[in-house]
């Protein structure tokens, strides 16, 4: 006992002499495994900034560690299909975690995200499997030894909005779904498969069943300086038979008949753009002054983003093109940034409320919304640090 | 001392009522100028005769098609667009007698219905209006826009409707379009 103690005496001396100079702090790094439906994700979690290398050794992944402050290791326990366990370890000064798979048939998808900072690495069973679906330029996931680290002020926000929650469900669905409780999980699918495949920050206006203000879901966008806005909603009306998918802008529903105009504009792409851009200068200077008008000037992108996603949707579910629509939507009126508004289905038809809360229909779903963005990030590719 | 703090609070409260009772009188006070130039014609024409009827149009959701089908009615003439376009939103209330839907609660009560600046027909439904509604964009678009498109196809006055419910106005109808703005007929939801 009292060997151990002079044990435990020494270590900490010698930690005090080789403890980092006093201007150094303790960063605590935390380790996290979790299984996801076609992926595994381990995430590695710092208050600040780490310089992060992978390498591959057969069914090891090492993660070399550099940082100049002093590290806390933390380690979640690992139980997961493709992770055997993770270690830390040292090698040249350096932190590695040794990431042991169960198998060495595995590709994996490295990226980061900032505040906090986290490297976040996605592993996929088979050696031969394909890169990721889509990629945008200049921020791909990178893929290989380097995860891309990109500067904080380049890091542009998606904010992902699912649609009600706590006391306001919604829409009701003949068997009693409710629209808070599907547009949830579809927006986390779309979280998920935004966060691994791009380099964006993702924001979610709520992440549970609470009640959120329209407007703070409004402002939570315009706060993060975000480049998208979407907000994911289930249908409802009267007529039970109205199904298939359906994505919105908003309508200006402005009483001055020149807005108007612009507004109910039936969606010819080419003579929408032509009658926003004669009014976007006027709507430029109406945007400082009126908040709640913020979304009109950028009525033209956000009219491409829906065009972009109903696309997608009507290819994935084999519908008639649908068209984009307009409705003067409260939640979208006040954003200062392209947003659009999904209708994933209708929860007053009975069969659309039963694929509703399918899982294989809400991947699809997020999917679909997920290929739509891609393909307007591609069009409209983002500026560094607006 | 509590006394006195209550005092505190009874005073202001009371002028902040007196202020608002002003300001709604006085805002109430310019409707009736307004409603002269406008309701000339119903007034001489009800003036001819007390059980004079006008045919409307009322439009009401066709489960086929989803857009809104008319449907003829026949309601009292009145010595007022407001008067007038009060018994169309009634009949709308009560429904289609043709099997088409009406996409209004059953419990929703009218209010009133006023005239103001711009040819804005202001409709104040009871809070059934909103509560009841079943939420969803669709139907709340439906809803809108089968009062809208009735009232402004009927009484050239009326250009456009603010809506009210119980007096007040609200953010959105039941979660999704926004009541803050006026809104104009849009002919796209009609089928004809």
């Amino acid at each position: 006992m009292a060997k151990r103690t002079r044990f435990l005496t020494v270590l900490l001396l010698a930690g005090l002499i080789l403890s980092p100079l006093p201007g150094q702090q303790t960063v605590t790094v935390r380790v996290q495994v979790r299984d996801y439906a076609d992926f595994t994700r381990l995430t590695l979690e710092s208050s600040s900034r780490l310089d992060t290398r992978l390498t591959r050794t057969g069914g090891i992944l090492e993660i070399h560690v550099d940082s100049p402050d002093s590290l806390r290791l933390r380690t979640a326990p690992v139980s997961s299909r493709l992770i055997r366990s993770v270690a830390w370890g040292r090698s040249d000064g350096r932190h590695v975690l040794s990431v042991v798979l169960r198998s060495s048939d595995f590709t994996y998808n490295a990226f980061t995200a900032s505040r906090p900072f986290q490297l976040m690495v996605d592993f996929k069973e088979g050696e031969a499997a394909a890169p990721p679906p889509v990629r945008k330029e200049g921020a791909a996931p990178k893929s290989a030894a380097q995860p891309a680290v990109r500067p904080p002020s380049g890091v542009r926000t998606i904010v992902i909005d699912p649609g009600h929650g706590g006391i306001e469900p919604g829409a009701k669905g003949r068997f009693g779904t409710l629209e808070k409780d599907v547009t949830l999980p579809i927006a986390l699918k779309l979280k998920a498969v935004i966060e691994k495949n791009l380099s964006f920050r993702v924001v979610m206006t709520r992440d549970k069943d609470m009640a959120v203000s329209l407007e703070s879901r409004a402002a939570l966008a315009n706060n993060n300086d975000a480049m998208l806005f979407i907000s994911i909603h289930a249908n409802g009306s009267y007529k039970q038979s109205s199904h298939g998918s359906e994505t919105f802008f908003l309508s200006l529903n402005a009483s001055d008949e020149d807005v108007r105009r612009l507004a109910y504009f039936e969606n010819t792409q080419a003579e929408l753009e032509g009658h926003i851009a004669a009014q976007e200068e006027e709507q430029d200077v109406l945007r400082m002054i009126l908040w709640d008008m913020a979304q009109s000037a950028y009525i033209r992108q956000s009219s491409r983003l829906a065009e972009l996603i109903q696309a997608e949707l009507n290819a994935l579910l084999g519908t008639a093109n649908r068209g984009i629509k307009q409705a003067p939507f409260k939640v979208l009126a006040e954003v200062a940034c392209p947003a659009v508004l999904v209708e994933a289905a209708f929860l007053s038809n009975p069969d659309e409320e039963r694929r509703l809360l399918n899982e294989e229909f809400q991947n699809n779903v997020a999917l679909a919304i997920y290929q739509g963005l891609v393909n307007y990030i591609r069009l409209y590719p983002p500026e560094g640090g607006r | 001392m509590p006394r006195r703090r209550l005092l505190l609070l009874v005073v202001p409260g009371l002028t902040l009522c007196l202020a608002a009772f002003f300001f709604f009188f006085q805002n109430r006070g310019e409707a009736p100028r307004e409603l002269k130039d406008i309701s000339v014609p119903p007034e001489t024409a009800s003036a001819a005769g007390e059980d004079e009827t006008r045919t409307v149009v009322l439009y009401f959701l066709s489960d086929q098609d989803g857009l809104l089908h008319p449907e003829q009615r026949t309601i009292p003439a009145g010595p007022a667009v407001e008067w007038e376009a009060r018994r169309l939103i009634e009949e709308l209330i009560k429904g289609s007698r043709t099997g088409l839907i009406s996409p209004l609660p059953p419990e929703s009560e009218l209010r009133q219905v006023f005239m103001i600046r711009g040819g804005t027909a202001v409709v104040d439904f009871s809070k059934e209006f909103a509560d009841r509604h079943p939420s969803g964009s669709t139907a709340e678009m439906t809803t809108i826009y089968c009062l809208v498109n009735s009232l402004t196809r009927n009484f050239s006055a009326i250009k456009q409707v603010f809506f009210l419910v119980n007096g007040n106005e609200r953010e959105t109808l039941n979660g999704h379009i926004s009541l803050a703005k006026p809104f104009l007929p849009l002919r796209s939801l009609i089928a004809e």
